[in-house]
């Protein structure tokens, strides 16, 4: 008897010392998929951060540039800057023939006489005199000297030329090459060349498209909440409303993509690829995420309080809105960041409704065309060019700061605005 | 004075029938206590009383309770100019999560009684004085209710119930959730708030009813057994399940 009950004292120690051992081994595993991904993440995304510029001397020959004497600004802003852009690069190498002054003029970035007029344009004293000027390297000689790149190719296999690279040795060898935070990846919009792609246009569409999404959302959301949790009836018909947002809530994102195509595009004829349209789509996804959050905070409102208002002669809406509303913000307002978040990084809708077009302008209201992070992510990781690989990376690690700040404030609300009740 | 007649009142929660053609009759400026075993109909009469039984959907509530000769079950009749003549105390104290001052000043502005923020001032003291919670609050107005203790809460419940001056007040079981010395201090301020209310209350406990109430009626099953003044209903109950009942025979 007694050796029995021994028996099933060890066998329950035994069975709890097991389950603790599978709880933590899977909380093990979570930290380490988390782990290899974010590590990846950050291993390509990083460099982006940096970008490669060449130092090169430029003569800002006035009679080059098509020059009067004493220009205006004007002038200036209007004359011709790719014949001196074109000079300089060739003089990195005097003995160059044609074609290794072609070669030489694209180890800079497609736009590189832009740079050029810049610093004119910022100092126009420079007419006439020789300055070194920060020039953009191309995506390809970026990620040679990051290190990314495969030099030991055969030639015809990659896109930088030996040529290239010696010249490239020989500009590393003088200080002539410098690497720099990359501020141009926050400040410009998408470009076809790496070196020149910025996230501001997809940014400034996501932020857009949410900003849309929420004051649509929420509203409906939250009035439709509190309507269905203290005002409507309990019956049938109520009940299949609320298994019908339930099942809104579960909707595959691309339908709504589809939703927004067929009906705000083809019959309401809103303009393309704007994050206006982007927005409604999303709002429709987060329109049952806010609904469920609201009605699980107000059911959470304890019953004594509405009585106690009640009780007081407060009518039934003056209860709801001086006291159960309140009290349920918190974890409405959670819940809303929470379905926000989840719409930041929706891409599927977005893509259906045109916001996958190329866009390379910022936009500055939400009804112009642009694109949003993730579907920047996606448009960057279609493309060929190796300089685009790191972009991913870096745009997934905005993203995910983006994220990861929207969920901190949802607990941070959570918990400063959560009153505690008797 | 008769406050509060009910005839025939009968209620039922979907198909169950909760009470059984009660009829009692409340007397003005008396302390009338509701006694009974769990479950035996006191509170769901009492919250007839100020139509409580509204918020629940599938309670029904039948015939006539007369208060000042007005039947508050008639379609006429407005829910919210009824409960601000008539406060409520719940069992377990549910002051709002808000200010002290909020928790008293509620009533008074949703029912538009203050016209500067002087009166409500004066409002707030006068209740919280006659809640005999003024010297232990004075400081902290502007602190939250919650944080008071048990007994303080119940007393900021009833403060604020008096805050809209109601006629009657009604209490469920207001010190069930409360130690002995709130109890009394409680106990106590019911006494002095006859002098202006007419107070019905439910408790559980025989000998507060004993202590505080001029007038007691006694539930059994959902039907009143027997009801008349306190004195009698103690010490001489005409019914045998009254005898039993107060001299804890069951229940």
């Amino acid at each position: 008897m007694n050796k029995n009950k021994e028996q099933l004292l060890n066998k329950r120690y035994k069975a709890e010392k097991r389950f603790r051992l599978y709880g933590k081994s899977a909380i093990f595993m979570a930290l380490l998929f988390l782990t290899i991904f974010i590590f990846k993440i950050f291993s390509t995304g990083y460099s982006a951060f940096k970008k490669t510029w060449l130092i090169v001397p430029v003569t800002f020959d006035a009679e080059l540039m098509m020059l009067e004497q004493n220009p205006s600004k004007e002038d200036m802003k209007d004359a011709d800057y790719y014949d001196i852009a074109l000079k300089s690069m060739a003089d990195l190498d005097p003995n160059a023939n044609e074609d290794q002054e072609n070669e030489l003029k694209r180890m800079v970035s497609y736009f590189f006489e832009r740079e050029i007029k810049r610093e004119l344009l910022k100092d126009p004293s420079l007419i006439g005199k020789t300055k070194d000027v920060y020039l953009t390297a191309s995506d390809d000689l970026d990620q040679v000297f990051k290190g990314n790149y495969p030099r030991d190719l055969p030639e015809d296999q990659r896109r930088v030329t030996d040529y290239q690279l010696k010249i490239f040795d020989q500009l590393v060898e003088q200080g002539k090459v410098e690497s720099k935070f990359n501020l141009s990846f926050f400040t410009y919009p998408d470009s076809r060349e790496a070196e020149l792609a910025g996230i501001a246009s997809s940014f400034m569409g996501s932020i857009f498209s949410i900003l849309v999404c929420l004051m649509i959302a929420f509203p409906v959301a939250v009035l439709a909440a509190i309507y269905l949790e203290e005002f409507a009836p309990k019956n049938r018909f109520t009940d299949f409303i609320e298994v019908n947002i339930n099942n809104l809530a579960a909707v595959p994102s691309i339908v709504f993509g589809l939703l927004g195509l067929g009906i705000l595009l083809a019959v309401f004829q809103l303009p393309r690829s704007t994050p206006l349209v982007g927005g409604i789509t999303l709002s429709l996804m987060t329109l049952p995420t806010i609904i469920i959050a609201c009605r699980a905070s107000l059911k959470a409102v304890p019953p004594s309080i509405r009585e106690a208002a009640l009780a007081m002669g407060a009518s039934k809406m003056q209860t709801t809105m001086h006291h159960t509303v309140p009290l349920s913000m918190p974890g409405t307002l959670s819940g809303t960041i929470i379905g926000l978040a989840q719409a930041l990084g929706e891409t599927a809708p977005l893509i259906l409704i045109g916001m996958v077009a190329f866009v390379n302008t910022i936009p500055g209201s939400p009804l112009d065309p642009a694109a949003s992070l993730p579907v920047q992510i996606y448009i960057w990781a279609e493309s060929a060019e190796r300089g685009f690989v790191e972009k991913v990376s870096a745009c997934i690690m905005v993203l995910l700061g983006f994220l990861i700040i929207m969920n901190l404030f949802a607990q941070i609300i959570r918990h400063k605005f959560e009153k505690k009740w008797s | 004075m008769i406050k509060i007649s009910s005839k025939n009142i009968d209620v039922f929660y979907g198909k169950k029938q909760a009470l059984f053609n009660i009829n009692l009759d409340i007397e003005e400026n008396q302390v009338t206590a509701l006694i009974g075993p769990s479950g035996c109909g006191k509170s769901t009469f009492l919250r007839c009383l100020n139509r409580m039984n509204d918020v629940i959907d599938i309670c029904r509530v039948k015939g006539q309770i007369m208060i000042n000769d007005f039947d508050i079950n008639d379609k006429s009749c407005d829910v919210v100019r009824l409960r601000e003549k008539i406060g409520m105390v719940f069992q377990k104290p549910n002051p709002f999560p808000k200010t002290i001052y909020e928790n008293i000043s509620y009533g008074p502005t949703i029912h538009g009684m203050a016209q500067s923020k002087n009166e409500m001032d004066e409002i707030v003291e006068t209740s919280l004085k006659k809640a005999a919670l003024w010297e232990e609050v004075q400081d902290r107005l502007h602190e939250p209710g919650t944080g008071l203790s048990g007994g303080q809460q119940q007393r900021l419940c009833i403060a604020r119930a008096i805050s809209v001056k109601p006629e009657v007040i009604l209490m469920d079981e207001p010190c069930s959730a409360l130690d002995p010395i709130a109890t009394a201090q409680i106990e106590e301020l019911i006494d002095e708030l006859k002098k202006d209310h007419t107070i019905i209350i439910v408790t559980h406990s025989m000998a507060q009813a004993a202590r505080v109430s001029q007038n007691t009626g006694f539930f059994h099953l959902g039907e009143l057994i027997e009801h008349g003044s306190t004195d009698k209903i103690f010490k001489n109950p005409e019914n045998k399940k009254t005898q039993d009942y107060i001299t804890g025979r069951f229940g």
